[in-house]
Order: structure tokens, then sequence, then C-alpha cells
């Protein structure tokens, strides 16, 4: 019994791999880039529609804020890689595709602005209003408020939060392998169909995905504490 | 479109309701299994010395890895080293579990740990025992300061359970693919789908909402004051 537990967790045949395995994870890398920009520009956009003086802004994006906190990640990848081009060709008339690569950007991207709106809208709404007030009194226009007195705090104070949601933006890439971009999990299928040998495949692929995620979490938290340090956060 | 609704959801909407109610399922006993793991490892972290290191060594790794990884983990792994879970189902059960149990037990320790020492200590002075004190003290009001979190872990369950229909569990989602494959027709059907679980996540949602307001009002609970 144990010397076939021992041959079946052999991690050689996960490190035979590993040049698969980590151009698995240079795409978990990248979608996790891209969508997270995504996610940032629209989260900014959102978070600061969430504070407007405009009922109907504020209305909209409180919609939108729930709307995609509240939809399962897979499902909003499913429609966004097999709904959405249909309707954009029919609604141009033409042929349009999207890449298994692009749907995964725009699914999480969306998804997680979402989540990263509310921090953004706490983080603004932390800035005492009399900063807003004393900028007013000094003759200061909104925008300029918005740019030089509020954004500035208002980012040091979500650093923390959002370097977590960045986190869990990181975890769900590993979603994408199911509408195919060649992601880890992806590249360990594959590995398994060829060699019909899970266990140390499965096992690996979790290991790593240990080892990323922990690592990043405990930069985060050292960071985050260097910055309490100094009072940014 | 409203042609291919007719053509194409209503007549499923027996596979669909049945694909409901095997979500419903196992959402329900995974969330109670993880309710109870996330507690016996936030006791064992934070009351047993031994094997302290063990409790944090499994929530660590449940937090860290993502549940599509743990879900294929558990179905491809776990029946050749320990012989179980037999059927996909509770592969799928035991992943969502053990995911969500890893979010449980930290939200329970931050609770614990955030009660007023005054408490514990004035316990103890009128001399009731340690698992009395945690029994009447620290486990009732750790309920209800915590009870919006963990409705709102329901919630989590709910939309990680979309995922089980990747190891051929027939879920919601497996049925609205499997129609989906047959005919080539997606949008009606996905869309329908998608609308499902997001008024079911969101009423999840709303009720924790609800609990929280219920709470603060009722107990003033809302963090111990």
């Amino acid at each position: 019994m144990s010397e076939t537990l021992r041959q079946s967790l052999d991690l050689s045949l996960f490190w035979e791999y590993r040049y698969t395995v980590l151009a698995g994870l240079a795409q978990n890398i990248y979608v996790f880039l891209a969508s997270a920009a995504l996610a940032l520009t629209l989260a900014l956009f959102v978070g600061l529609s969430r504070v407007s003086r405009h009922r109907a802004l504020r209305i909209l994006s409180t919609g939108y804020a729930e709307l995609f906190r509240n939809t399962p990640e897979f499902v909003l990848l499913i429609w966004v890689y097999y709904v959405l081009p249909i309707l954009i060709s029919k609604l141009l008339a033409a042929k349009f595709s999207l890449s298994p690569f692009l749907a995964a950007v725009l699914a999480l991207g969306v998804a997680y602005s979402g989540f990263l709106s509310e921090t953004v809208r706490a983080g603004i709404q932390s800035i005492p209003r009399g900063h807003v007030e004393a900028g007013l009194s000094l003759g200061m226009s909104r925008f300029t408020i918005l740019r030089r007195i509020v954004i500035p705090q208002a980012i040091r104070r979500m650093l923390p939060e959002a370097l977590s949601q960045f986190v869990s933006l990181f975890k769900a890439t590993s979603i994408v392998s199911l509408v195919a971009v060649p992601d880890i999990m992806y590249q360990v299928s594959m590995i398994n169909v060829d060699q019909m040998r899970p266990l140390p495949l499965y096992t690996g692929a979790a290991l790593l995905f240990c080892l990323v995620i922990i690592a990043a979490t405990q930069s985060i938290n050292i960071l985050s504490d260097r910055w309490r340090k100094r009072g940014w956060a | 479109m409203i042609d291919n609704f007719n053509r194409f959801v209503i007549p499923n909407l027996d596979l669909l309701a049945h694909g409901l109610w095997v979500t419903v399922r196992i959402c329900a006993v995974a969330f109670a299994m993880a309710v109870a793991m996330g507690a016996a490892a936030c006791v064992i972290r934070l009351y047993v010395p031994g094997v302290r290191y063990l409790a944090i060594g499994y929530i660590e790794f449940s937090r860290a890895t993502p549940i599509i990884v743990q879900l294929l983990w558990v179905n491809y792994v776990w029946p050749e080293l320990f012989g179980f879970p037999q059927s996909v189902e509770w592969a799928g059960i035991i992943a969502l579990a053990i995911q969500s149990s890893g979010y449980l037990a930290e939200t329970f320790r931050s609770g614990i740990e955030g009660l007023p020492r005054g408490q514990i200590e004035a316990s103890m002075a009128v001399g009731m025992s340690r698992s009395r004190t945690f029994r009447r003290i620290v486990a009732p009001q750790v309920l209800l300061v915590m009870a919006p979190s963990i409705v709102n872990q329901l919630a989590v369950v709910v939309k990680a359970s979309t995922l089980v229909s990747v190891i051929a569990i027939p879920d919601l989602m497996y049925d609205a693919l499997k129609i989906v494959n047959q005919w080539f027709e997606p949008i009606e059907v996905l869309t329908s789908v998608a609308v499902i679980y997001i008024l079911t996540i969101f009423s999840l949602s709303a009720i924790a909402k609800r609990i929280a307001d219920y709470f603060r009002e009722k107990y003033g609970l809302a963090a111990y004051a």
C-alpha cells in the first residue's frame, strides 16, 4: 500500500513537465494582468459614479456593481464566450468571434470590477467631507479636488483591500482552462490524458497554486504593514 | 428570441428544475459540512496546542487553492489515495466544503478573538469552567455576530457550485451546457440560467444583509461594543 502511495505521489512526473506547466502559469499571469487592468479601470469609473452627485449615475453604477458581484464567474465566462459573440454578430450583421483569451479577460475583468468598485467607493467615502469643503473654499474645481485631494488619499487607503481582491482574481484565473485557454489546469489535464497519472499531476498543480498564492498574500501582508507604519494605509 | 425561448427553455424546464434541485442539494450538504469543519478547524487552531499547526496548514491550503483545482484534485486523487469519494457528487460536495471551511474557520476565529477579554475573565471569576465559558459566553455571541458572514459564505458556495458541472455532476450549469451542446442555440438557455443563478445569489446576499441589520437593531451586535 505505502509503496503504491509513494509511487503515485511521486512528483517527479510533475517535475518532468515543468516547462509545460510553467508555460501554463505564464498564461495564468497574462490573463491575470490583462483582466486586472480592465477591472481596475472599470472599477475606478464605477466607484466614482457611486459617489456622484447625479442620482441616475449612482443608481446605474450600484446596479452594475450588484449585478456583477452576484454573478458566478463561471456563468459569466461561459456567457461571454458563447452568447456575447452571437449577440454582437447579430448587432453588426457581420461575423464576430472572441478568442478564448479575450473572453476570459473580459469576463474576469468585468466580474472583478464589481468587487473592486466597492473597494474604490469605500476608499473615497473614507476621505473626510471637510477635505472636499476645504478644497472648495480655496476655489478649486470639483475635478481638481478629486485629482489632487481625494484620489491620492483614497488610493493609499484602498491598497491593502484592493491587493487582496487581486489575489482572488488570480485564483479565479484557474477557471479559464474551461474555455480552452492553455493555463496550468489545462496543461495538467492534457498531460494527464497522455500519462493517465492524475495523482502526482493534480497534487502538483494544487501545491503550485498554494505556493504562488501564499507567497503573494504573505508579501502583501508585509507591504501593508509597512504602509501602515508609514501612515499610508 | 421569444421563439427560441419557447423552443429551447420551456420544453427543458423539467431538466433545468432537476438541475436546480441538484445544485440546491449539493450546496446545502456542502455548506453544512463546511460549517462543521470550519468550526472544528477553528477550535483546534485556537485551543489545541499540539496539532495547531495541522489546522493552520489545512486552513491556509484550503484558502490558497482555487476551487476548480480542489475539485479536480478531490475528484481524481482522493479515490486512489483514500478510497473515497466513490461518486462525483460527493467529490463535488467535499471540494466545496473544504474550500468554504477554510474561510469559515477564519471568520469564526476573528469573531472569537474580537470578543472582549473581560467577558472570559468575568466568567472565570464566577467559577465557570473553560468549556462552559465557551458554550455559554463565547459561542452564542460569535454565532450572532458572524451570522451575516456565514450566510454570505453560503452565497459563495452557490457561486462556486457552478464549477461542479466540470466533473459531470448534473447540476443546473451542467444541464444548461447539455442543452446548448444539443441545439447550438446558447443565447436563451445560458441567459435564463444566468438569471436564475443571479437571483438565487442576490436573494442570499439580501438575506445576509437583513440578518445583519436585524441583529444590529436587536442586540447592537454589529461589532462588540
